[in-house]
């Protein structure tokens, strides 16, 4: 019931943003360098790119491939990058209070009833006995450093579960795989066409789900310097317009697939230009099929959940206590949930 | 011509006016290209570095962003110390540090000697270690926690090997240089081989075993941190990872300079070892 | 104990060092080896303790060692050879420490060689504190502390200034005086060969062999420096080497 109505308010309030920004008159061919990873979760920023809408909005947009989200805030700090979009990381807000960095909007959310992150618990510890989430008490969980978003999950399901867990540093996404299938950690949480790819092999068991932990946990957001935030303003508007079409687009696509089989074909054709491409059409489709989770509409912010995260950062000593939600975040660019 | 010296002034006067007849001095040219030990200057420039960086840190003529306080990074030792936390970081480091490079050493001490004096072993080892030398050891960590496990088996075998290969080569250069004059007089009067090894090799390989684990252990702190990438949460290694991933630069500054005190401890103890154990030296 | 060279010959690749050497070298007398450089007599002195093996030709051993002898053919080095790490009573030592001997009867032995050769004030330098006389004097301990058949003395005063040398010749005179030891003495200097050779072997430039051999008779105690007898032989030897040092020194290094 809540779920109908909240999707179909934040279509609402999407199309409101974006409808008058379209009638804007284009910038004259600002370029700009774009981060992104190549999950599906950037989707939007392909989308839009692919489909023209940054070229409509005046924007010349490059875009700049990353390992991983940390090195990419860092790149937003350093100015070789202009918009990103990554989780709500220490990193993200350290840079965030020391003036560097601002979140201007919302992209990835869980959402019951769509696909969201699930968790998973190695072979070894599946056979062991946990079979659910409730066991996790004593266990050991993966996370790439202290203060990503895989710390973030795994405190919020531990202190929901009050479970004492073990956080294993691991560094990379590569290297928890490994760990996991190895017994050599026994629990995980990640994006779920990377949990089914691995649970479908019989690698590791999938236990339960993120969002039954963090409703409305707002899993990435978009973000650009503090410089472009105050002082960019129609540029940064024209990238987030953009953005919300590439979104609008993939989410009727592959999430609400309410644009038919043949614009989800077309979806998953365009975003394997950008996510394994290492590997055939064939096999790449499910996966990119299975990591299609809701990209806000409008770029929309939860702020709640926003709040909610930054709290925690602050509470385990992180981050520095100072940091306010302003600092982090200017609100002033979409909707705030 | 200049004549800085009055006393000198008869025989420069002398000399431009080529009186070759009258005594003239030898000039001095013998000055320079001689290192001289200068206490404290070291110190200075790291304290004027210091204090630059402070003040400009305090202007903002240096962004928060490119360096941190120096004061900060001192408080934030502080907290560390205060907490305990030091210990808590430290005590895993060390030991990591310790049982590696302890293993590493010994081995690596045990192979360059066997290289040294057995030529089929040298032919055997001396391209393997060549082979394994080069190899950035991080890029074997994945492969070590399936071996050695995730916990301390793991960090313990990356800093061992990473201590092992420059010690092999440093221990068999050394063992090559000893006296070869020395070995043939052992020979000569019918030492035994195991004498000749334990008291003509190994001695006169100890000024050469001892300067390469000057190198062997600075690796094996480089290492500490690479050993830490994996499933640590304690240790020196895992806060300045964690430091970098949290853009926390005071934090990151602070573990930066635990390294180097641990560098410059090391060194000096392996100084003061030399001093103790080759006082023969010329 | 006697020593016998015995046709023996020796080349280095290409470069034949020795050609057919007989020579004996009697018990309880001391023989120079002279020649000009490159002649091979460091090589032989190598064949003759057995460090290194001739090509042809055999080195043999002959008679009775003395009853407590540990190392019958011992070396005396230019360079001394001392291990620097260890003291001079442990340098001395060391050649003992493989004999399971008791170690009261090392102990009499090392205070016994340092007394002979006047180091017993020394015995706890380090061979870095030593000059290079009183170095040779602690090789030349070693050498006496395991009581030799045979001493082989590869130039052992080559390294020393002259006064050094002339005190170190006094030193082994009244060492063979006291007690005649059997040794090989290889030395390109004539003065050295006549005042401490019974028997002189002058070699010829490579490829080395026997040119001459010079008796002196005069009693090793008896011979001074100045001594007009020994000068005139020394003056014979020089006129038998000279014309093959000129021309060893006029050929081109090919190793």
């Amino acid at each position: 019931m809540t779920t109908f109505t909240r999707r179909g308010a934040m279509g609402l309030l999407g199309g409101a943003a974006t409808l008058p920004m379209l009638g804007r008159p284009a910038l004259a061919n600002t370029k700009m360098t774009v981060g992104a990873l190549r999950f599906t979760s950037h989707a939007a920023s392909f989308v839009a790119y692919e489909r023209g809408y940054f070229a409509e909005a005046g924007l010349d947009v490059e875009f700049r491939f990353f390992q991983a989200a940390q090195p990419m805030a860092v790149a937003i700090a350093s100015g070789d990058a202009d918009y990103a979009v990554t989780a709500v990381s220490g990193g993200l807000i350290s840079l965030a209070e020391k003036g560097a960095a601002k979140v201007i909007g919302g992209a990835l959310s869980e959402e019951p009833g769509i696909d969201g992150q699930k968790i998973l618990a190695s072979n070894a510890a599946f056979d062991a006995g946990l079979t659910s989430p409730e066991m996790l008490d004593g266990k050991r969980f993966a996370m790439t450093q202290a203060g990503s978003s895989f710390h973030y999950m795994g405190s919020k399901i531990a202190a929901a579960e009050s479970a004492e867990m073990q956080f294993v540093p691991l560094q990379k996404v590569g290297a928890i795989i490994g760990a996991l299938k190895s017994g050599q950690v026994d629990a995980w949480s990640i994006v779920p066409h990377i949990a089914k790819a691995l649970a479908g092999g019989g690698a590791v068991q999938i236990i339960g789900d993120v969002a039954d932990y963090i409703p409305d946990y707002q899993v990435t957001t978009v973000f650009t310097s503090a410089d472009n935030a105050a002082n960019e303003r129609a540029q940064t508007e024209a990238f987030l317009s953009a953005f919300a079409r590439g979104a609008d687009d993939f989410n009727a696509a592959l999430v609400d697939k309410t644009a038919g089989a043949d614009a989800a074909e077309d979806m998953v054709r365009l975003i394997h230009k950008y996510v394994y491409t290492d590997r055939p059409y064939e096999k790449a489709a499910p996966s990119i099929r299975n990591g299609a989770m809701r990209i806000n509409a409008g770029a929309a912010l939860n702020t709640g959940s926003v709040q909610d995260q930054l709290d925690w950062f602050k509470a385990e000593g992180l981050v520095k206590p100072s940091v306010t939600m302003d600092t982090l975040v200017d609100a002033s660019y979409v909707d705030t949930m | 011509m200049s004549d800085p010296d009055t006393d000198r002034r008869p025989a420069e006067a002398a000399a431009a006016t080529g009186d070759a007849s009258a005594p003239r001095p030898v000039p001095y040219r013998g000055g320079g290209y001689r290192p001289v030990h200068i206490r404290g200057i070291g110190i200075v420039t790291f304290i004027v570095l210091i204090a630059l960086v402070e003040w400009g840190t305090r202007t903002g003529w240096i962004s928060n962003l490119t360096l941190p306080r120096p004061s900060d990074v001192l408080a934030t030792f502080g907290d560390l110390w205060t907490t305990g936390m030091l210990w808590t970081h430290m005590a895993p480091s060390l030991s990591r540090l310790v049982v590696g490079a302890a293993m590493g050493v010994s081995a690596g001490i045990a192979v360059g000697v066997a290289i040294g004096l057995f030529s089929v072993v040298r032919a055997g080892l001396v391209p393997l270690v060549a082979a394994l030398f080069p190899i950035p050891k991080i890029a074997l960590l994945p492969l070590f926690v399936i071996w050695f496990g995730i916990d301390e088996g793991s960090k313990y075998a990356l800093i061992a090997l990473g201590t092992f290969t420059p010690t092999v080569v440093s221990t068999y250069g050394a063992v090559d240089n000893v006296d070869r004059t020395l070995i043939r007089m052992g020979q000569s009067f019918g030492l035994s081989w195991v004498s000749i090894v334990r008291k003509i090799v190994l001695p006169g390989a100890l000024p050469g075993i001892l300067s390469g684990l000057r190198v062997s252990l600075a690796i094996g702190i480089i290492l500490l941190v690479a050993a830490e990438m994996l499933g640590a949460q304690y240790g020196i290694g895992a806060y300045i990872l964690e430091a970098g991933s949290l853009y926390d630069l005071e934090r990151l500054f602070a573990g930066v300079v635990i390294l180097s005190a641990l560098g410059v401890l090391t060194s000096s103890g392996i100084g003061w070892v030399e001093r103790r154990l080759l006082d023969w030296r010329v | 104990m006697e020593l016998r060279l015995d046709g023996i010959s020796h080349r280095y690749g290409d470069v034949e060092v020795l050609s057919d050497i007989d020579l004996t070298i009697p018990e309880g007398r001391i023989v120079c080896i002279v020649g000009p450089s490159g002649c091979g007599k460091s090589t032989l002195l190598r064949f003759l303790g057995g460090l290194e093996v001739p090509e042809r030709g055999a080195v043999l051993q002959q008679g009775p060692r003395p009853a407590d002898c540990l190392n019958p053919l011992t070396y005396i080095f230019q360079d001394f050879a001392l291990l620097p790490w260890r003291s001079v009573a442990g340098n001395i030592r060391l050649v003992l420490e493989d004999s399971r001997l008791p170690g009261a009867e090392m102990g009499r032995i090392v205070d016994d060689v340092l007394a002979r050769t006047r180091l017993t004030d020394f015995r706890d330098a380090l061979p870095k504190q030593l000059s290079g006389g009183m170095k040779q004097r602690v090789a030349i301990a070693r050498a006496m502390a395991v009581n030799p058949a045979v001493m082989l003395m590869d130039e052992p005063l080559s390294a020393l200034d002259s006064q050094t040398r002339e005190l170190l010749m006094d030193d082994l005179v009244s060492l063979w005086t006291r007690a005649p030891f059997t040794a090989v003495y290889v030395t390109h200097n004539l003065a050295e060969a006549v005042r401490l050779g019974h028997r002189i072997v002058v070699l010829s430039r490579r490829p080395g062999a026997v040119r001459e051999i010079v008796e002196i008779d005069t009693p090793l105690a008896e011979r001074r420096m100045g001594d007009p007898a020994l000068d005139a032989q020394q003056a014979r030897l020089w006129q038998l080497m000279r014309d093959e040092a000129a021309a060893a020194d006029a050929e081109l290094a090919d190793v």
